[in-house]
């Protein structure tokens, strides 16, 4: 039988949320309010309920969910960072957590005095650091700045060296939250690889992502954790499939909400459909890749100024981009009886990420909401352009230089062949 | 890929490194006495940790001061000064028949550390909230550290103690050597309090606001500026009851007058410090448990 690395064995974890300062408590007196508010105590919210499962050895699990789901609870618990409410959690070896690389730093200090400073806040002893500083180093890529306080770092290296530092740690067990998610592309991809080797070495593993694609090549098993309860679990590919069908659970079948109190149900959004480049139903796209996402709708009656929008929402429910028809110049007239209308975009923005869809239609003039499909449609972006920044924006470019006297007879030539071309 | 380490390194490594894996078990918290031993045996495996951040608390203090470590010397220094000004040549208060200026700073030198230790190591957990958010060390190394920083101060600045000695002349006898004793107790206390307070400071935050006023009440109480024998004879059974008291009084009795300290006092101070750093643990780990959910 396989050695058992964790083990949740029904864990619970309540939080106390200090209740709401109701009217009838108010008083400009504040020590009497704070006494009212000791004494009136607080509401609990269980971020996780009986939560049981096993890691085995050299097992690399992956957890994913949406944010509130109980993901970020369940590193805190296994990396210690606080204690369960009820139930144990057992963890043979030794366990190193990766939650905030570099978060441990301190700005005055050289790199090299960090170094020494992290390892031993993450359990090292001085003297294996001091036979890892040099592999430590030279991962990061930044000996010649290994004497220079970290206040002079550029956020690149000081990520670099926080990743550095955890990858090179000796653990059994390595909690990975999101550390795909820094550096550049070529570091991410040194990170990676690092991560697979130390997988093939036999470590445990327990990674948190909202990274699905990275989700799914690395990891052997996958928990979806949802409302503080394990929804399902199994072999990535099912438990990723099973996560979207939930988060995207809107099809025609299933009748709509009504949300919000502005339904009119003039027009009935039936669905929302992701095709790829050659038709085909999909909700994965990559980012600088194209995009073409449908909105199938049936209007009861016609409508003479209608406008049909989708807000993209990344999971920390902030509001990324929206496609919309609404244009100064032109109208647009739904007539009764079955449509579509289907966006698309040549090179899509959107970094890496979960998506979650509303879709709206409303009557420009006079203003009317007509209905409103909130998260009706989810979209997982996929590492393509690797770009940095905040969006993928599309651009052109083009060259002009100056060509140089002696050079100039040269350049002319080209600059003919390349106006024949 | 230029990654350093080989699979088969590793899996090599992982062989050769057959290091017993410690099993961890992260239950609801609760208070048992196997589960104070265990976190006091698990602090000895951090104990590189302890050393790492103590080192780092003296040289992050000192590295962008100009004055540097002189700055261990000067607070006690100074105060000396100060107090010397009033109370021998203002208020002309009696001090043993020793020069006052030793005389006082035979009893500043181990209550600055005493101070420095409590009003640093009191924010000590508040201060690090995005540290004990993210990574698990046992926190009670946070306190410890700042004690720790403040015993290097007291060192630094005893070497002024002893140019003082010199300068004034007074003889130092083998009673001297009482004083590792005294500041071992010392040490007890300080740590006792400062988990008691920087456990509380998490959840009310009033402690360290009111430290600075609580600290100069403490010193008042202590006899510091004054001597014992200043105190009225039917004051000095609750008088004593401030460990800080027999502490100061016995530290400068075997420097200064090569007396042997008050065991009476001393050994009072010494089991209130015991007892006190047993409930403060206990305390502290309990608060720790859901430090990261409250800070």
């Amino acid at each position: 039988m396989a050695m058992i690395d964790l083990k949740f064995n029904h864990v619970s974890k309540r939080y106390k949320v200090r209740a709401n300062e109701d009217e009838s408590a108010a008083t400009s007196n504040p020590i009497l309010r704070k006494l009212r508010q000791l004494r009136r105590g607080s509401q609990d919210f269980w971020a996780l309920r009986d939560v049981t499962f096993e890691v085995e050895r050299s097992e690399a699990l992956g957890i994913i969910g949406h944010n509130g789901a109980g993901k970020s609870t369940i590193l805190k618990l296994l990396s210690n960072i606080t204690t369960p409410t009820s139930g144990q959690i057992t963890i043979n070896g030794r366990l190193s957590a990766l939650i905030e690389v570099g978060s441990g730093f301190h700005p005055e200090l050289t790199g090299r005095e960090n170094v020494y400073l992290s390892g031993s806040i993450l359990g090292m002893r001085r003297r294996e650091i001091t036979e890892k500083l040099d592999q430590i180093v030279e991962f990061a890529g930044i000996r010649q700045f290994i004497d220079v306080p970290v206040k002079r770092y550029s956020s690149g290296m000081y990520v670099r060296l926080g990743f550095s530092i955890a990858a090179h740690l000796d653990p059994d067990v390595l909690l990975l939250d999101e550390v795909l998610a820094v550096g550049d592309a070529a570091f991410q991809a040194k990170c990676l690889q690092r991560i697979t080797d130390l997988k093939h070495g036999g470590k445990t593993i327990v990674f948190v992502s909202h990274d699905l694609g990275s989700v799914e090549r690395l990891c052997d098993r996958v928990l979806l954790v949802q409302r503080g309860e394990v929804a399902a679990s199994g072999p990535p590919r099912e438990v990723i499939a099973e996560y979207q069908r939930l988060a995207g659970g809107f099809t025609a079948s299933q009748p709509p909400a009504a949300q919000a109190g502005i339904n009119t149900r003039r027009i009935e959004i039936r669905s929302v459909v992701f095709r790829d480049s050659l038709g085909n139903e999909t909700s994965a796209f990559k980012t600088g890749g194209p995009l073409s996402v449908s909105i199938e709708y049936f209007a009861h009656e016609r409508v003479e100024d209608a406008v049909f929008e989708l807000f993209f929402y990344a999971g920390d429910e902030e509001l990324h981009c929206q496609l919309t028809t609404e244009s100064p110049e032109r109208r647009l007239e739904v007539e009764p009886g079955r449509g579509r209308v289907e966006f698309s975009c040549p090179e899509l923005g959107l970094q890496p990420g979960i998506y979650h869809l509303d879709a709206t239609v409303v009557q420009r003039e006079p203003l009317e909401g007509i209905e409103w499909q909130y998260h009706c449609a989810m979209m997982r972006v996929d590492p393509g352009r690797i770009v940095r920044g905040r969006f993928y924006t599309p651009h052109d470019w083009t060259i002009k230089s100056e060509p140089e006297a002696d050079a100039g007879a040269h350049e002319d030539a080209l600059g003919q062949i390349v106006s024949k071309i | 890929m230029s990654s350093d380490i080989t699979p088969e390194q590793l899996r090599d490594d992982a062989a050769f490194d057959s290091r017993e894996r410690r099993i961890t078990v992260i239950g609801a918290p609760s208070i048992s006495m196997g589960g104070v031993l265990r976190d006091v045996a698990k602090l000895s495996h951090y104990r590189d940790l302890l050393y790492t951040l103590s080192v780092h608390r003296v040289k992050v203090r000192y590295k962008q001061s100009v004055l540097g470590v002189a700055w261990a010397v000067l607070q006690p220094l100074s105060l000396m000064l100060i107090y010397t000004l009033i109370f021998s040549y203002i208020a002309r208060m009696p001090s043993d028949g020793i020069p006052y200026a030793v005389f006082a700073y035979s009893a500043l030198l181990p209550w600055t550390y005493f101070s420095t230790a409590l009003v640093n190591s009191t924010n000590g957990l508040v201060s690090h909230a995005d540290l004990v958010t993210k990574v698990y060390f046992p926190r009670e190394i946070l306190p410890l550290t700042y004690v720790i920083a403040a015993l290097f101060d007291f060192l630094v600045a005893s070497t002024v103690f002893a140019g003082l000695l010199i300068y004034y002349n007074v003889q130092l006898t083998w009673m001297a050597l009482y004083s590792i004793p005294i500041i071992f107790v010392l040490t007890c206390f300080a740590t006792a309090v400062a988990l008691l307070f920087s456990a509380t400071q998490v959840r009310f935050r009033d402690i360290g606001v009111a430290m600075p006023l609580l600290m100069q009440l403490w010193m008042f109480a202590s006899p510091v500026v004054y001597p014992l024998s200043a105190v009225p004879a039917w004051l000095r059974p609750f008088y004593m009851l401030n460990p800080m008291a027999g502490i100061i009084e016995s530290f400068r009795r075997v420097m200064l007058q090569g007396e042997p300290p008050d065991f009476t006092s001393l050994g009072v101070a010494l089991l209130a410090s015991l007892v006190l750093l047993a409930i403060s643990y206990v305390y502290f780990k309990r608060v720790e448990a859901t430090i990261a959910d409250v800070i």
